[in-house]
């Protein structure tokens, strides 16, 4: 089976599909840590749907029933392939035989959906928190994405309004005679604003619940009065000098809006989507302060640990994203500004509960109304979401769970699953996610536990168990049971090692890697993780290569490792780990991004595809480097982040000419649309909506074309000035044939 | 200012020293600004601060020059968005250099940071001379606001290694800069400092004149 027909079934890909049969050989030979990348929500028409509750093993594991179970006749017991306790079949399971089994005992169910018969759950809540420290456009087009919205969210979904600028309104929308909203302080005397205070504030308690409608009103019953508040919000009264920044009480907006669902809404779906247009600058959570005069930190204050008040906001937005948590709710973060918000503070609100993170340039960019909107149109039957998640992970005995890096947080549930090496969040085999989409993918670590040197008797085996309300106020229980083979033990070392070889996917390999790399990039400074990144690659090609030591000419890589070394050059140069010209902002949005997809989008985010459209035959993938670059063709560039045309010079000038529009060229014009109708597709798939750029070769916008292509031909270079043989990079940056041949040269070294 | 050519050979060497070490070390390419401070504070030249704001048309080559100056390191980038700084020391003033994005809407977001502002880099691509008059415009209202009314000027005139570029003559009379304050170091009397040099940041050559020429006024 190829390793994408896993993940067509399962949803789950793994680095290495033959497993190392003991510890020491796994610390020898597993070069790229033992891993997988989970995608709770993968669609597949494959996936079975039953209407009643699992079978839970009772022994310690808590594992369920699956197609790896043992079952013999007379059918009344199974063993559980992961403690090996032998449970008995309840009364309404006696019909087994040889022949007729329950969905999830056959052979190809592998993932297979509960439905549980507990009671529904209201729709998904929706709290919008609204920045009016913007320009009026600005306000303007929010408010409509705003109204637009209430269109697209079933009516029978909860919603409400906060805004905040020096000060914070909650809108009571259950009042319906004229808006009516309690102001809080922005920068109240105490720096912690607890549910008490909210309850003070707002009274009542008996109708703190979702049921008296106060602050939280389905559409149906609000839309009308919600729509005319939305249109009466005016920006913050506040007077801003020329060398001020606005009050923007950020913090508090996020306190009230945390505190007001922890206390109406506590584990049932929701989502707090926060529109955020600048900088925090008053109250608990400012990021700078209001005197322009003091800029916002950056990279290099950061690194140097020179930064005011970094830290205590990034506590504050963590203690902020714990409580959320807590209580089973999303925080997502619309950050559009053209100069940084204070994301790099805020990330872990997000990344802790799972929302979303969107930077656009501002309220009025497609890259906000078209992901905004997206975020709602999706949501119906064809595109699946989850609410108030919880992933379990059993493992087979002899291997152990380390950890996972992705947008959740530990559950500090330590079973016997969990391993003694951490990675990531580690130390829990469950994690909570209070939202999740068909995208949603978790990395999962993993090391043989096993000290033995004979392959265990039992299965290779992963159960991941995820729970989550769906967007109708279903539970749900999904779970995917995985098997992978041990080595076959010989004497023969090289053998071993090629059995492990032949079960590499050097994707998903990349893709944890780079997981694992952004990870300590919270940590570690850059350029250490860089040399070790070329360390732990340098001695996986050197164990897996064929070569004759000291000889780099006789260098050859299998095909499922030859283009690995490839995703780690371009993994080094890109802006995950390259942190110049980029904001402290933008590279937290760049290593959520990458933190959340699943293998084919993360592989487009390392190493972006780049498409040929030329009269010399039909279009065709490129190789990334400046080579592939020639006048007369058109480049299509998907960076995930950004999708580019490019126009090679002569086809610009023969568009600028106007042949397009000749009706004897009709083949230029089709030239011409094919680009575009790919880059539409692309588009309308993609989430969050990406920057799209249209230009030609010479061209000030080419750079996003000529930055993150290898620089095969530069200025320095001996090679012909020959337009046809592609573009000059003025660059110093080492090439990816030089990388290689260093690399192959460090490789067989003895 | 021996000092700073001196340094240029030093970290050239630098550069060198570090290709002939092993591939993991030739690979870190990051290091070489420790290196700098390292340097710069030993023979003690941090000794003072300023704010500089590069400033011109996307494209202009400011990313590019910022890069130069941080590490020794010509790289090819994407278009800036966010704002960015980087502190550099360049003979003996140490300065964090703001570089921001260029293009037509990131504009709006310059005079954010014109609040005690000591320096004006403003870049030309002196290649794209279609663009000459886009460019005049945005100088223009630079030179014009009053926030900005005393702040020294440098105007690099950028990419001159680019075949067809015109004659620093030309350049000048076509961003109306016939008319500056002198390429020595003179006593302006109130009068703001402002200077055209001609420079190409791939090859390496002319900006430090300008720098040299700024440090007189900071």
């Amino acid at each position: 089976m190829s390793f994408d027909q896993s993940e067509d079934r399962d949803g789950v890909r793994f680095s290495w599909n033959v497993w190392p049969t003991s510890r020491v050989e796994a610390t020898k030979n597993l070069l790229v840590p033992l891993g997988c990348l989970y995608t709770p929500l993968h669609q597949s028409p494959e996936i079975t749907q039953v209407p009643y509750p699992p079978l839970r093993c009772k022994g310690i594991c808590n594992a369920i029933l699956n197609p790896y179970c043992t079952i013999a006749p007379p059918y009344k017991t199974w063993v559980c392939p992961f403690c090996l306790q032998h449970n008995q079949f309840p009364p309404h399971y006696a019909g087994i035989s040889d022949v007729n089994r329950p969905a999830e005992l056959l052979p190809h169910v592998t993932t297979i959906e509960y439905q549980l018969p507990t009671a529904e759950t209201p729709l998904p809540i929706y709290l919008f928190v609204v920045d009016v420290c913007v320009p009026d456009d600005e306000l303007q087009s929010l408010t409509d994405s705003l109204t637009m919205s209430l269109s697209l969210i079933p009516e029978n979904s909860y919603v409400g309004l906060i805004t905040f600028g020096s000060m914070v309104q909650l809108y009571e929308l259950g009042f319906t005679s004229c808006p009516k909203s309690y102001v809080f302080r922005g920068d109240p005397p105490t720096n912690t604003f607890k549910i008490a205070n909210l309850m003070q504030k707002v009274g009542s308690p008996e109708t703190m619940n979702l049921q008296s409608k106060r602050f939280l009103v389905p559409v149906s019953e609000c839309e009308f009065h919600l729509t005319s508040i939305l249109e009466e919000i005016q920006k913050d009264p506040c007077r801003v000098a020329s060398d001020k920044r606005p009050l923007r009480a950020t913090g508090m907006a996020f306190s009230v809006a945390s505190a007001l669902l922890s206390t109406v809404a506590s584990n049932m779906g929701g989502r707090i989507m926060a529109f955020v247009g600048g900088p925090g600058t008053s109250g608990p959570g400012l990021v700078v302060s209001e005197d322009l005069r003091e800029p916002i930190r950056s990279h290099h204050e950061v690194i140097k640990g020179k930064t005011k008040y970094t830290s205590k906001a990034y506590q504050f937005y963590k203690s902020i994203g714990e409580r959320s948590v807590a209580s089973g709710h999303a925080i997502d973060i619309f950050s559009c500004s053209l100069d940084q918000v204070g994301l790099y503070e805020m990330r872990e609100m997000v990344k802790l509960t799972g929302g979303y993170m969107v930077l656009a340039d501002s309220f009025d960019h497609p890259m906000f109304t078209q992901s905004f909107q997206k975020i709602f149109t999706r949501e119906d039957n064809a595109f699946k979401m989850g609410y108030n998640a919880e992933i379990q992970v059993c493992t087979s005995m002899s291997l152990k769970v380390c950890g996972a890096i992705g947008h959740m947080s530990s559950k500090n549930n330590k079973t016997s699953c969990v391993g003694e090496n951490e990675i990531g969040i580690g130390g829990t085999s469950s994690w909570k996610v209070c939202a999740l989409d068909q995208n949603s993918t978790f990395a999962f670590y993993f090391e043989i536990a096993n000290t033995q040197q004979n392959a265990p008797e039992q299965l290779g085996l992963v159960q991941f168990i995820t729970s989550y309300q769906n967007s109708f106020g279903k539970q749900i229980l999904r779970v995917s049971t995985i098997r992978r083979e041990w080595v076959q033990h010989t004497i023969e070392q090289q053998q071993n090692i090629t059995m492990l070889a032949n079960g590499f996917d050097q994707e998903t390999s990349a893709v944890l890697m780079a997981r694992l790399a952004v990870f300590k990039a919270e940590t570690e400074e850059l350029p250490d993780i860089t040399r070790w990144l070329d360390k732990m690659l340098i001695k996986l090609v050197s164990k897996y290569a064929d070569y004759r030591r000291d000889d780099p000419t006789s260098f050859k890589l299998v095909l499922n490792f030859s283009i690995y070394p490839h995703f780690m050059f371009h993994l080094r140069r890109s802006s995950f780990l390259q942190v110049f010209n980029s904001s402290p902002d933008e590279s937290s949005f760049y290593r959520f991004m990458l933190n959340r997809e699943n293998v084919s989008n993360s592989l487009i985010m390392i190493q972006p595809t780049l498409e040929k459209y030329s009269f010399n035959g039909p279009p065709h993938p490129e190789v990334l480097s400046a080579s592939s670059i020639s006048t007369d063709s058109i480049l299509l560039l998907d960076t995930f982040f950004h999708v580019l045309i490019f126009h090679g010079e002569t086809i610009a000038q023969w568009r600028k000419a106007g042949y397009d529009k000749d009706p004897q060229h009709q083949n230029f014009r089709d030239l011409l649309q094919a680009p575009k109708d790919d880059a539409a597709h692309i588009l309308k798939e993609r989430f969050p909506y990406p920057r799209y750029i249209v230009c030609d070769q010479h061209s000030g916008e080419a750079r996003f074309l000529l930055a993150i292509i290898d620089p095969n031909i530069t200025h320095t270079s001996n090679t012909p000035q020959d337009p046809s043989k592609g573009e000059i990079v003025f660059t110093d940056d080492v090439n990816l044939h030089v990388f290689l041949e260093h690399l192959k040269k460090f490789a067989v070294q003895s | 200012m021996f000092l700073f050519d001196w340094f240029w050979n030093v970290l050239s060497f630098l550069v060198i020293m570090m290709e002939k070490m092993s591939f993991v070390t030739t690979f870190s390419l990051i290091g070489h600004s420790k290196i700098l401070n390292l340097l710069l504070t030993t023979i003690g030249l941090y000794n003072k601060n300023a704010k500089i704001l590069f400033l011109g048309l996307d494209n202009a080559g400011k990313t590019t020059l910022l890069g130069v100056l941080k590490d020794g390191r010509l790289s090819s980038y994407l278009p800036t968005f966010h704002p960015t700084s980087e502190e550099l020391a360049m003979g003996n003033i140490r300065f964090k250099a703001f570089d921001l994005g260029g293009h037509e809407s990131a504009r709006r977001l310059w005079k954010d940071y014109y609040p005690s502002v000591d320096a004006i880099v403003y870049l030309i691509d002196s290649s794209a001379q279609d663009r000459f008059v886009e460019s005049k415009k945005e100088l223009d209202s630079l030179l014009s606001s009053d926030e900005l009314a005393n702040v020294p000027f440098l105007i690099l005139g950028n990419k001159v290694d680019i075949g067809g570029t015109p004659s620093e003559e030309k350049f000048r009379a076509a961003l109306g800069l016939t008319q500056t304050t002198g390429k020595g170091k003179t006593t302006l009397n109130g009068v703001r400092p402002i200077e055209v040099f001609m420079c190409s940041v791939v090859k390496r050559y002319g900006y430090a004149e300008g720098f040299r020429w700024l440090a007189n006024y900071l």
